[in-house]
């Protein structure tokens, strides 16, 4: 077996009492589109949390190609190719979306910078909303937008936290074709999310949390008919 | 042995004072994310205040005691309904511009006023008091029994009361408090007017202990500052430890290396502990 | 292009100053530089960065100080003494910011309030070396027109400082701080190193002003060097001219030092609380500053072109 590109070894995250994270593991195969889903509250923006650094792990470990990250700070992870997007988006809402982009790409020239950005937005087909403020745009833009400024880090690894909720399901096919037209470039993608039909579409290969734990992984046929996953949502 | 005692004693004593107002701050800032840079004068006007009643009026020092904060809720209520309650939500370097140049305004109305000289209280609560071998001045003892007890008596009534609940409500989440029918405005205007009024009576409580001057709001503040900062800020109960701390290290530092330094010493600490606990020893979370 | 008549204007107005104006109008305009030194680069760290910087004054008076000593017992020129205390507010800038800039807001915003307050009490008490409340006296400069001239320099320097800040993706990195710092953590900025480099290019400036203040002067005391009046004034002056642009922080310089000069002659009792109230109305009435009015009325272009013209010549923009 080849070595993952991404693996998540008994993940342990308490908040006070409350125990988020109780053992998790998982691991993302490179070039694949793997998906994670659960209920509301299994702990699956916390476990991306800990994969990007925002939150510090009380045991367990994280390990991107071998080796391990999960005590780097997170301009380290995302230094070493791991790019993320937020549930509940969080762009620079003063700037335009082209600043938005070109903020965070650090290794180009400005011209390369404005270039690249240019290139994401018309891959995304928004760049009609190069010169809109962040803070004026629907839901849905910001959504796209975020992926943009992932994709401005030119990630080995792109986490997406739950791109397909609260839009509506034209704009949800969109990124879905996005998402595989980036995984045909070569990129390895993680995804989140409640909507279990598009992750089942969409993925290679799934994992599913429930409490903190890891309740099973499988292919999307496999979890579909799986009596655990039933049991885990209701 | 005895003058670490006394030190002791003494730099708890002044605690008592700072967690009077750095209860009052915390609350503050809890319900509204304002910090009130003009809470040190609110202490200054408790204290000038006092002078008026008991030196120029001739009133007896618990008159004081009673009007005082009274007075003082209600100056903070008008000030929170015209002024502090239009930058709540504006970005914080409004507030803090807003609060910061009232402070100027009311420390120049207080030079109007009172003049520059130190206004001392002269035959008030003068005695002292035998603990332990140590002497104790009754008005620090006054100053330090009230203050504590009315931080602890608010911090119960928060525990309690249907008012304390509402006030962590709009603490913690304005927008479920406000649907869920606490009008966040009244809540946020009655916090204002307790947290002033107990800065006033920290300002009646220290006019025996220290000559009053106009300016001397900002010496307590930076004071008060510290004492949030490593307490924790929006921790009611982390304001009480860290004042008490505070005064300790306050009192011994000043002793060791001078009573300018001790404000130093004071400004030393916090920043140790901001190197091991950016949020303070008890603090919650803040997002800017 | 009106970037560049901006700087003409400057350089005209400061030119006319010397050649034509008298002693009162030197001092007056030293003055005004002052201020908007100290506008743009508090304008950097709190208005591009967005971290409410309420300690500006230690780096000024700690430079003032710094200044004075150099000149006093060294007998150092002003111009070495002054390029001197901007290295101490280098020095104290970078492990202080380290310190402090972990710190969100509010707390950032009383720490270093209260540490500016500590280096008043301090140059008060060290009177061997500060002279304590009578403060250090210097031979003044008869001719402080050269003074001026390095004045003007700095207002240049820190005026093309802040356009490149604002034109540059170290600015744009800034503004994301301001406007989510976990966010743009998360998206690989490096949020700390960038954040020391702001507070510390907004600190050099400050330290080196205070030396050519107290030069101007020939004098300085604690309430001088770390006045807390003119810490609000300055933060009000950006506020008044518009947080984070290229020209606000002189906007908003010019009109509050005139609108000062006015109150101090005609009321110099009630100055400090009149300048409060002139703060609180520019908190309650004009948030959003000067500069926005004037890019509204498309008077003059809003800030960042620099990518908008990269993009257009890219020639793919819509």
């Amino acid at each position: 077996m080849t070595q993952p590109l991404l693996h998540v070894e008994d993940a342990v995250k308490r908040f006070g009492g409350r125990t988020a994270l109780d053992g998790a593991h998982c691991s993302v195969a490179t070039g694949s589109i793997t998906g994670m889903i659960g209920p509301n509250g299994s702990g699956k923006s916390t476990l991306f949390n800990c994969i990007a650094g925002a939150e510090a792990l009380d045991s367990g470990a994280v390990y991107l190609r071998g080796a391990r990250i999960d005590r780097l700070a997170p301009h380290a992870i995302c230094e070493r190719g791991v790019a993320r997007t937020f549930q509940l988006t969080r762009l620079f809402r003063d700037m335009t979306v082209l600043e938005n982009l070109v903020a965070v790409a650090h290794t180009f020239s400005d011209r390369q910078a404005v270039e690249r950005a240019i290139h994401a937005m018309e891959l995304l087909e928004i760049p009609e909303l190069m010169h809109r403020p962040a803070g004026d745009l629907s839901y849905g833009q910001r959504k796209l937008v975020e992926i943009g400024r992932t994709l401005m880090l030119e990630p080995k690894l792109m986490l997406l936290d739950e791109p397909f909720a609260g839009i509506n399901p034209r704009l949800q096919n969109r990124i879905v074709g996005y998402l595989q037209k980036l995984r045909g470039e070569g990129m390895t993608l993680f995804i989140i999310d409640h909507e279990m039909r598009i992750i089942l579409d969409v993925c290679d290969s799934v994992w599913v949390l429930a409490e903190g734990r890891i309740v099973m992984n499988g292919p999307p046929q496999a979890v579909r008919s799986d009596p655990r996953v039933i049991e885990a949502y209701f | 042995m005895k003058t670490l005692l006394e030190l002791l004693l003494n730099g708890i004593l002044l605690g008592g004072v700072y967690a009077l107002m750095a209860c009052g701050l915390n609350l503050i800032f809890g319900v509204m994310r304002v910090i009130n840079f003009a809470h040190g004068e609110f202490l200054t006007i408790g204290a000038l205040a006092t002078y008026s009643l008991c030196v120029t009026f001739k009133l007896p020092f618990w008159m004081a005691l009673l009007v005082v904060p009274a007075v003082m809720a209600v100056l903070g209520y008008a000030m929170q309904v015209t002024l502090i309650a239009r930058v709540i939500n504006a970005p914080m370097i409004m507030s803090l511009l807003l609060t910061y140049a009232l402070s100027t305004v009311l420390v120049n109305i207080g030079l109007y006023i009172y003049g520059g000289g130190f206004k001392g209280i002269p035959g008030l609560l003068t005695g002292s008091v035998q603990v332990m071998g140590v002497g104790l001045s009754e008005a620090r003892l006054v100053a330090f029994g009230v203050a504590l007890g009315v931080s602890l008596a608010v911090f119960a009534f928060l525990k309690k009361s249907l008012f304390g609940k509402a006030i962590r409500a709009v603490s913690q989440e304005p927008e479920i408090a406000s649907i869920s029918g606490i009008s966040v405005e009244r809540v946020r205007n009655a916090t204002f007017a307790l947290g002033a009024a107990m800065a006033g009576l920290a300002g009646v409580l220290i006019a025996p202990i220290y000559a009053a001057d106009p300016q001397m709001g900002s010496r307590f503040l930076i004071k008060v500052f510290a004492v949030v900062v490593i307490g924790g800020m929006g921790s009611y109960g982390g304001a009480i430890a860290g004042a008490l701390l505070l005064g300790v290290v306050e009192v011994l530092g000043g002793y060791a290396f001078g009573q300018m330094a001790g404000s130093a010493v004071v400004y030393l600490v916090m920043i140790a502990v901001l190197l091991v606990r950016p949020r303070g020893l008890f603090g919650v979370g803040v997002r800017a | 292009m009106k970037f560049r008549l901006a700087l003409a204007a400057f350089a005209a107005l400061a030119a006319a100053v010397v050649l034509f104006g008298n002693d009162y109008a030197l001092t007056f305009t030293i003055q005004l530089f002052v201020f908007v030194v100290l506008a743009y680069a508090w304008n950097i760290i709190g208005g591009y960065t967005g971290y409410s910087h309420f300690g500006q004054m230690s780096f000024f008076g700690i430079g003032a100080y710094v200044g004075v000593l150099l000149m006093l017992h060294l007998k150092w020129h002003w111009l070495g003494a002054a390029l001197a205390a901007g290295g101490a507010g280098l020095a104290l800038a970078v492990p202080l910011g380290w310190i402090m800039l972990r710190l969100k807001g509010p707390f950032f915003a009383i720490s270093l309030f209260g540490l500016t307050r500590v280096f008043e009490a301090v140059s008060f008490e060290w009177d061997a070396l500060t002279g304590g409340g009578t403060g250090l006296y210097l031979p003044p400069i008869n001719d402080q027109r050269m003074l001026y001239l390095a004045l003007a320099l700095l207002c240049l320097g820190m005026l093309m400082l802040t356009y490149w800040i604002d034109n540059s993706r170290f600015g744009l990195q800034l503004q994301a701080i301001r406007d989510d710092e976990g966010a743009a953590e998360a998206l690989g900025i490096r949020t700390t190193r960038l954040k020391v480099t702001a507070f510390s290019l907004s600190a050099v400036p400050a330290a080196a002003c205070g030396a050519l203040f107290a030069a101007h002067l020939a004098f300085i005391d604690p309430p001088t060097a770390f006045a807390p009046v003119m810490e609000v004034t300055t933060i009000a002056m950006v506020l008044l001219g518009g947080l984070g642009t290229i020209l606000g922080p002189a906007i908003g310089a010019v009109t509050f030092a005139v609108l000062n000069e006015l109150l101090w002659s005609r009321f110099p009792d009630l100055y400090y609380g009149l300048v409060g109230l002139v703060v609180i109305a520019c908190v309650l009435f004009m948030p959003r500053g000067i500069v926005s009015l004037l890019v509204r009325s498309r008077l003059i272009a809003p800030g960042r072109g620099a990518f908008r013209r990269i993009a257009a010549r890219s020639g793919r923009a819509p």
